[in-house]
């Protein structure tokens, strides 16, 4: 059974087209990221999810039910803001419990919802303060668990993390896996943080002015981008992005001397002489060891040590390669440099069009 | 510099006010207090000392217990209504909807009104000849004949609250406006999603926000109900029958009517101190509230 469906969602305000017709269908315990810059459109989705905003076409279906012009209380969905929006003047207790209040469960019932949801969070010994008296993190756990504690079709959580600081921004982020992992309950979720959108989700919508630029498992979203958007947006540091020319099985790289022959199954679809894009992830790309295979060559002219990896920038006449090598690397600025391309980690986007030249057979 | 030389300058340059507050807060004060223990005249006599005699007469005089009923009820109805009125009208103000910048523009009309021009207005719409209230009550059947709305002891006070409402009511509702845009939009989508009707969410969600702000717009509408001059002088005088006359009315009319410098001080001083505790009580409810949210 789907317990989210979204069709054909439209809204506009005045002239301005924000969502421009959202199609997609969410199996129960799925985990659905809406991931994309500001400005994308995923808030106003999740905003229309929850009845908060009303959509000016489609339909919203949560659990095979139409719940367009529903109120948000009759929609059975929980939501967690950014800000946290918990009631000031009541206590940690009265916030977890005031959705249940609000529905007359008895007070001896909700005590025990609250609670039981408390323990799940581990914040037990809160339950009598006053949010003003809580860190980022401890209000962060009562927002969820005012949400736990009804127990709704579909969690919506609007960019939960992204005021908390990069430490227990981390901590949190397992944590929201652990519940969904333990309560299986279907989640949306909106990021504009591709790190969160890659750890948690089952799938990833990846949005774009206001569609959906691809909806897949993050595996799919990080290995085989539907676009030159998704390729570029995924990825830290992101995807090579190279202007090339393919002539006869051959890409020619702007301002490199050399081409790099594709790969046979990419012969067939990227055959005619055509303008593309080469795509290439950083961790895709090693010190040369030997010759031949595909290979560029660029000079290096940044490195930077992260700690985990040496981050490597090249130029390739006015395009940039950046590389994540192996920390212990020793490379020289200034020296052009070989590097060994995974043949198997290739995208080929259309320059025109942006989209992916898909590979003729096999997989990958 | 020495910490003296500071002190010193410091006071200094306080001095030029001072002065003028002595001048004209100090001084007048002191003078009425020694005014409220003489049998003084406002021409002719500079009186003698007669010790707590006006205290006790205006005190025991059924003049005073009666007016500070009248007072009483003038404040609490008019600073109710007012308060009712003025959260009431900030609630609709606050909704998306067309027009609603001008309306806001056009609400803060009555209290930007002098209150003489606004007492003259509404002498305008009572006018038992061709008042316009007579004119609507008669038009949709709901008095037989034209009637004297401040003419008549039952119907004068009313009428002057309803005036004060109209002009006061702005004041509120421009406070509770405020309070209301200050209460995040996350909080109330919170609450609707939790399942809190128009109801609960304005007592459980909306109003500890307006608390506070309200609280000060009670403190001064209090306050200034208490003390009412003008709008009442220029209304009815404080009749028919004594029907309006509120503190103030009394002690004017005890000091300049009536010149009876003394008397009128003296009443002058327990109104300062009736208005004084008013403050004083308001001003630790305040402290009070702030410390619990």
């Amino acid at each position: 059974m789907s317990a989210l469906e979204l069709v054909n969602v439209h809204k506009r305000f005045g002239a301005v087209e924000t969502l421009k017709g959202i199609d997609l269908s969410l199996a129960s315990g799925e985990f659905l990221v809406l991931l994309g810059p500001s400005g994308c459109g995923k808030s106003t989705l999740l905003n229309i999810i929850a009845g908060l905003a009303e959509a000016t076409g489609g339909d919203v279906r949560i659990g095979n039910r139409s719940v367009t012009g529903v109120h948000p209380k009759n929609r059975d969905i929980a939501m967690v803001f950014q800000s946290y929006a918990l009631y000031p003047n009541m206590s940690v207790a009265r916030n977890i419990g005031f959705g249940l209040e609000m529905r007359n469960v008895p007070a001896a019932e909700r005590k025990q919802a609250v609670e039981k949801a408390a323990k799940i969070l581990q914040i037990e010994n809160l339950l009598d303060r006053k949010p003003s008296e809580l860190s980022g993190g401890q209000r962060q756990r009562v927002a969820i668990g005012r949400a736990l504690v009804r127990d709704p079709q579909i969690f919506l959580f609007d960019e939960p993390l992204s005021n908390l600081d990069a430490k227990l921004r981390m901590e949190m982020r397992t944590e929201l896996k652990r519940l969904h992992q333990m309560l299986g309950t279907t989640i949306v979720y909106v990021t504009h943080d591709q790190i969160e959108a890659m750890t948690l989700a089952t799938r990833i919508a990846v949005m774009r002015n206001g569609q959906i630029e691809q909806l897949a498992t993050p595996d799919e979203i990080y290995n085989r981008p539907a676009t030159r958007y998704v390729a570029s947006f995924v990825g830290s540091p992101p995807m090579n992005m190279l202007d090339a020319r393919v002539a006869d099985g051959v890409a020619y790289v702007d301002g490199s001397p050399g081409g790099i022959p594709l790969p046979r199954e990419f012969r067939d679809n990227a055959a005619s002489a055509r303008d593309v894009i080469i795509g290439i992830r950083p961790e895709s790309l090693t010190l040369a060891s030997r010759d031949g295979g595909l290979a560029i060559e660029a000079e290096v002219d940044v490195v930077e040590l992260t700690g985990p990896e040496l981050v490597v920038t090249s130029t390739i006449g006015n395009q940039r390669l950046t590389a994540s090598l192996p920390p212990k690397t020793r490379i020289a600025v200034g020296a052009t440099q070989r590097f060994d391309v995974d043949a198997s980690a290739l995208h080929i986007f259309d320059k025109a069009t942006g989209q992916r030249i898909q590979r003729v057979s096999g997989a990958g | 510099m020495t910490s003296t030389w500071i002190t010193t300058r410091a006071w200094l340059l306080m001095l030029p006010l001072l002065i003028v507050m002595v001048a004209v807060i100090g001084w007048p004060l002191v003078d009425t207090v020694r005014l409220s223990f003489t049998d003084a005249k406002l021409v002719g006599t500079q009186g003698s000392f007669v010790g707590l005699d006006n205290y006790v007469k205006v005190l025991s005089g059924s003049n005073f217990q009666r007016t500070l009923i009248t007072t009483f009820w003038f404040a609490a109805l008019s600073v109710s209504l007012e308060m009712i009125i003025g959260v009431l009208a900030a609630l609709l103000l606050n909704q998306q909807f067309y027009g609603r910048s001008i309306l806001r523009a056009l609400m803060i009309l009555p209290w930007a009104l002098p209150t003489v021009v606004n007492a003259t207005l509404w002498r305008l719409i009572y006018n038992p000849e061709y008042g316009a209230l007579n004119a609507m009550l008669l038009k949709f059947g709901l008095i037989d004949s034209y009637r004297s709305w401040l003419g008549e002891p039952g119907t004068a006070l009313a009428s002057l609250i309803v005036a004060d409402c109209w002009k006061n009511f702005p004041l509120v509702a421009l406070i509770a406006l405020a309070a209301l845009q200050a209460v995040p939009r996350d909080i109330t989508a919170a609450s609707m999603v939790d399942g809190a009707g128009a109801w609960s969410r304005f007592r459980f969600v909306i109003m500890p926000y307006l608390a506070g702000p309200l609280m000060v717009a009670l403190v001064l509408r209090t306050i200034e109900a208490f003390k009412v001059f003008d709008i009442i002088w220029v209304m009815t005088r404080g009749g028919p029958a004594n029907s309006t006359r509120t503190l103030s009315i009394l002690v004017y009319q005890e000091a300049f009517s009536f010149q009876r410098a003394g008397s009128g001080a003296s009443l002058a001083l327990i109104v300062t101190l009736l208005v004084t505790v008013l403050a004083v009580a308001y001003a630790a409810l305040i402290r009070k509230s702030a410390g619990t949210s």
